[in-house]
C-alpha cells in the first residue's frame, strides 16, 4: 500500500490544497434521468457517480419475491473509462462486495415493508473516479431513492477518512489512498447517528480509529445539509417564490 | 404556504394526528416521503412521486395484459397486477365462459374501467367491471404519475370542469394516473397540452387560472387562424 | 413457505434467551466456542490449517506458484485469497460463482492480512519486474455452523506460519518459509437485540441485525474492520466493539498462535 517518493502532506496541506478536515467539493443534481423514476449525480471532488432508481416495481423472478416485504437491490458498476487504466466491464469482486455494503447501508432506512412483493433496484454508475467511490454513490442513492418517492426513515450520507503520513484526515482522494496507511468509508443516518457502513483497511491504532470515528461522523452531518437542501431546493423552484 | 420535507425530517408532536406519508418515532412525527406538508386535520406528506398502489374503492383504467383462466391479468400502472374475474363479466347472466371463449368477452390489449373490489393481505388485487367499462379504440389514454390526478381534478373538481368545457371533450381521469380524452383531433391535442402542463406544473399556486388563460389563448389562436 | 415460519420461531427463541443473559449453547457473550487449529493437513500444499470453531470448520490452503508481478509493484509478490463456500457445507450455499457473502470473506480475511504487511512481499521477489512468488491463499468452508469469518481469518494466518517455499520445484535456492511479520487475528461481534455476543454460532448469526469484524494485529493496531447486517450500530457500540475485539484477539492469538 505505502510507496516512496510521494510527499502527501507540504507545510501542512494535503497535495490538493486541502486541510485534514476538509472535503473535497461536491455537487449534487437531483432528477436528472427521465426513465427512472428516482435519480440523482453526485460529485464528490473528482468522482463523478450517477444512481438511479427503479421500483418500487414487480419482483422477477418470483421465487425470490418477498412475501412481506419489497426486496431492495444495489448495483455500483464502475464504467470503463472512469479510471486511469481501464477497467474491463462487468461486474468484478470488488464491485459485488462494494454492492454488499452499499445494500446494507441503505436498507436500513427503506420502509420495505410497504410494498411487499416488489423489487426496489438502484443502479449507481461511477462515471469517474477518484478514491471514496462507494461513499459518492451511496450519497447519490439516497437521493434518487427520496426522489423515486420510496418511504424511508431518514436519509443516509456517506464519506471515508483515512491516514496519510501519519495524520488521520478527511476524505481521501486517489492518490492519497493509494499511497496512504489506512482507508475507512462509513455510512450514517444523521438523525439519529446511527452507522450503517464501516469498513476499514490499513492499519490504526485504536486512537486513531476513534479520531476518524468522530472526523467521519461529523463530515456526514455536513454531506447531509448538502443532500436534503438540493431536494428542497428541486421542489421550491417549481412552486413559485421559495416557500419553506 | 407549502412546506417541502425530505424523508427524517421532524413535522410535529402530535402524534393523533399522524396521516399518511409521515411515521410516528419517540413520540414524534417524522416525514416519510420526499413531499409536501399538509396540516389540516390529518398531518400528511403528499409525494410527489412514487408508485400508484391500489386501495379498495379506486376507480382505474387498466390493460388486459394475460388470459389466465379464470382471470384476466390487468396491468394498472402499479407494481402489482390485478386481476378480473371471469364472473365478474357474466354478471346476472346465464353466459358461462371456458378459457377459449374469454378473448372474445376481452382480449390481450384492450382497455377497461373497473372498480378495485379488494386488495388482500397478500398484495392480490380483484377488480370489478364498471357497467360503461370498454375503452374502444376513440379517444386517447394518457398516463401521468398518479400523484398528480387530485391536481387535474382541482378543488371541488374546478380544474377538470374547466378542461371539459373549455377543450370540449369527454375527460375521464383514473386514480391510478391514466386518463381517457375523447373528442375532436384538435380538442384532443388541447387537452393534452393542458394535461401536460398541469402535469409539470403541479404544485404551483394560480394554476388553474394559468392554464385556464393558456387555453383561451390557443382557442383565440386556432380561430384567427381559421380566419374567424 | 413451512421452512421461513421455523426459521421465525428460531430466531425469536434465540432473542429471548439472549436478553435473558443466556446463549442456546451455555457460553458467556464473550465466549468463543471451543477451537482447534491443525495446521500443515494437506501435504500437498505449501501451507495450510484447519481450524474448528465449534461445529464451523474451514480448511485453508496456501499455495505458491512463480508469476508476473502487478506492474505498479514490481519487486512485490502477488497475494491473492479466495473462498469457496461449498454446497456440501450448508443447504444454503449453491453451487456456482461466488456470491456476496463468499466474495465479502475472502476480501475481508486479504485485507487483513495485507494491512498489517504480515507477509513480506518484497522478499517474495525472485527477479524484478519478471518473477515473484504468488501466493494463493483458498478458503475452503466445509462446515458451517456460523461465524466462517473468524475461522477463515485464523485458517489463513496459521496456514502462512507454516508455508514453505517450493524453490525445488524450479530448480531455484532461497528462503524456504515465508517470512511473517505480523499475526492478524480476526474478531466478529454481532448484535441482537441490545446485546453484543462474540463469535456468533448460526442461529445467532441469523437472528442478528448486525454484525462487526475486527481484524487486529500483535501490536494491538487494527488493520481491518466491516461490518455488515440489515441495521446500524451506534458509535458507541461500535467502540465497545473494536475494544472488545482487540483484547479477544490477543487471547487467541496467544492460545493458537503463540508458538510461532
Amino acid at each position: 500500500m505505502k510507496e516512496e517518493g510521494i510527499e502527501l502532506i507540504k507545510d501542512g496541506k494535503r497535495l490538493d490544497g486541502r486541510g485534514f478536515e476538509e472535503l473535497r467539493p461536491m455537487k449534487i443534481e437531483v432528477g436528472v434521468l427521465k426513465r427512472a423514476d428516482g435519480s440523482c449525480y453526485f460529485e464528490m471532488g473528482n468522482n463523478k457517480a450517477l444512481a438511479a432508481v427503479y421500483g418500487p416495481r414487480e419482483m422477477h423472478p418470483r421465487h425470490l419475491q418477498n412475501a412481506k416485504t419489497a426486496v431492495v437491490n444495489y448495483r455500483y458498476n464502475m464504467a470503463p473509462f472512469s479510471v486511469d487504466e481501464r477497467k474491463r466491464p462487468g461486474p468484478d469482486r470488488r464491485s459485488v462486495e462494494i454492492s454488499k455494503v452499499s445494500r446494507e447501508a441503505i436498507e436500513p432506512v427503506i420502509l420495505k415493508e410497504h410494498y411487499p412483493k416488489t423489487a426496489i433496484d438502484i443502479y449507481v454508475e461511477l462515471l469517474q473516479s477518484d478514491a471514496g467511490t462507494r461513499t459518492a454513490g451511496i450519497n447519490a442513492a439516497s437521493v434518487a431513492l427520496a426522489d423515486a418517492g420510496i418511504p424511508m426513515r431518514d436519509l443516509v450520507s456517506s464519506v471515508a477518512v483515512g491516514k496519510i503520513e501519519g495524520e488521520v484526515v478527511l476524505d481521501l482522494n486517489a492518490a492519497e489512498d493509494n499511497h496512504g496507511d489506512a482507508d475507512m468509508p462509513l455510512a450514517m443516518v444523521t438523525r439519529t447517528g446511527t452507522i450503517t457502513m464501516l469498513q476499514m483497511d490499513g492499519r490504526l491504532t485504536k486512537d486513531e480509529f476513534e479520531r476518524g470515528l468522530k472526523l467521519a461522523t461529523n463530515a456526514c452531518r455536513e454531506i447531509y445539509e448538502l443532500q436534503r437542501t438540493a431536494l428542497i431546493e428541486k421542489y421550491s423552484e417549481s412552486i413559485g417564490g421559495g416557500e419553506e | 404556504m407549502y412546506k417541502v420535507v425530505v424523508p427524517g425530517d421532524f413535522i410535529s408532536e402530535e402524534v393523533a394526528r399522524a396521516g399518511d406519508g409521515t411515521y410516528v418515532e419517540d413520540g414524534k412525527v417524522y416525514a416519510m416521503k420526499y413531499g409536501i406538508v399538509h396540516d389540516k386535520g390529518e398531518i400528511k406528506v403528499v409525494a410527489l412521486t412514487g408508485k400508484y398502489v391500489p386501495t379498495n374503492g379506486d376507480i382505474v383504467i387498466g390493460k388486459i395484459i394475460e388470459i389466465s383462466f379464470p382471470y384476466w391479468i390487468v396491468d394498472i400502472a402499479s407494481p402489482y397486477e390485478a386481476r378480473l374475474h371471469t364472473s365478474e363479466f357474466a354478471r346476472g347472466t346465464e353466459r358461462r365462459m371456458d378459457f377459449g371463449s374469454m378473448s372474445n368477452y376481452l382480449d390481450l390489449g384492450d382497455l377497461i374501467v373497473a372498480k378495485v373490489l379488494n386488495v388482500d393481505a397478500l398484495m392480490r388485487v380483484d377488480l370489478a367491471l364498471r357497467d360503461d367499462f370498454r375503452i374502444g379504440d376513440q379517444g386517447r389514454l394518457v398516463e401521468i404519475l398518479h400523484t398528480k390526478v387530485p391536481r387535474v381534478i382541482g378543488r371541488s373538481g374546478s380544474m377538470i370542469k374547466m378542461l371539459k368545457e373549455k377543450c370540449n371533450c369527454f375527460i375521464f381521469i383514473a386514480k391510478n394516473g391514466r386518463i381517457w380524452i375523447k373528442g375532436r383531433e384538435e380538442n384532443m391535442n388541447l387537452a393534452l397540452q393542458a394535461v401536460l402542463m398541469i402535469d409539470n406544473e403541479a404544485h404551483t399556486s394560480g394554476l388553474t387560472d394559468r392554464v385556464a388563460h393558456f387555453l383561451d389563448q390557443s382557442c383565440k389562436k386556432k380561430r384567427e387562424e381559421n380566419g374567424e | 413457505m413451512g421452512i421461513e415460519v421455523m426459521e421465525d420461531i428460531r430466531k425469536d427463541y434465540v432473542y429471548d434467551l439472549i436478553e435473558s443473559g443466556k446463549r442456546v449453547d451455555g457460553r458467556g457473550f464473550r465466549d468463543y466456542r471451543e477451537i482447534s487449529v491443525e495446521r500443515d493437513i494437506i501435504i500437498k500444499a505449501e501451507g495450510s490449517a484447519l481450524v474448528r470453531l465449534g461445529d464451523t470448520s474451514v480448511l485453508v490452503g496456501v499455495k505458491l506458484d512463480i508469476g508476473e508481478p502487478f506492474s505498479d509493484t514490481p519487486n512485490k509478490g502477488v497475494l491473492m485469497t479466495n473462498t469457496e463456500l461449498r454446497p456440501g457445507a450448508s443447504p444454503d450455499f449453491e453451487t456456482g460463482p461466488p456470491n456476496e457473502n463468499s466474495v465479502e470473506l475472502a476480501r475481508v480475511v486479504d485485507r487483513g492480512i495485507r494491512g498489517s504487511e504480515a507477509i513480506d512481499l518484497e522478499k517474495l521477489c525472485i527477479e524484478e519486474g519478471e518473477k515473484v512468488w504468488m501466493t494463493f491463499i483458498d478458503i475452503h468452508a466445509l462446515d458451517n455452523d456460523g461465524n466462517l469469518m473468524d475461522a477463515a481469518a485464523l485458517g489463513a494466518i496459521a496456514s502462512l506460519l507454516n508455508t514453505r517455499i517450493p524453490n525445488e520445484r524450479y530448480g531455484l535456492t532461497g528462503e524456504d518459509t515465508l517470512s511473517i511479520r505480523d499475526t492478524p487475528v480476526a474478531v466478529t461481534m454481532v448484535k441482537i437485540g441490545e446485546n453484543i455476543l462474540v463469535d456468533p454460532n448460526l442461529h445467532e448469526e441469523n437472528a442478528a441485525t448486525s454484525r462487526l469484524t475486527v481484524i487486529s494485529n500483535a501490536d494491538g493496531t487494527v488493520s481491518g474492520m466491516q461490518k455488515s447486517g440489515r441495521e446500524g450500530l451506534k458509535e458507541e457500540e461500535i467502540v465497545e466493539m473494536v475494544e472488545i475485539g482487540i483484547e479477544k484477539a490477543g487471547e487467541i492469538r496467544e492460545k493458537y498462535l503463540g508458538d510461532k
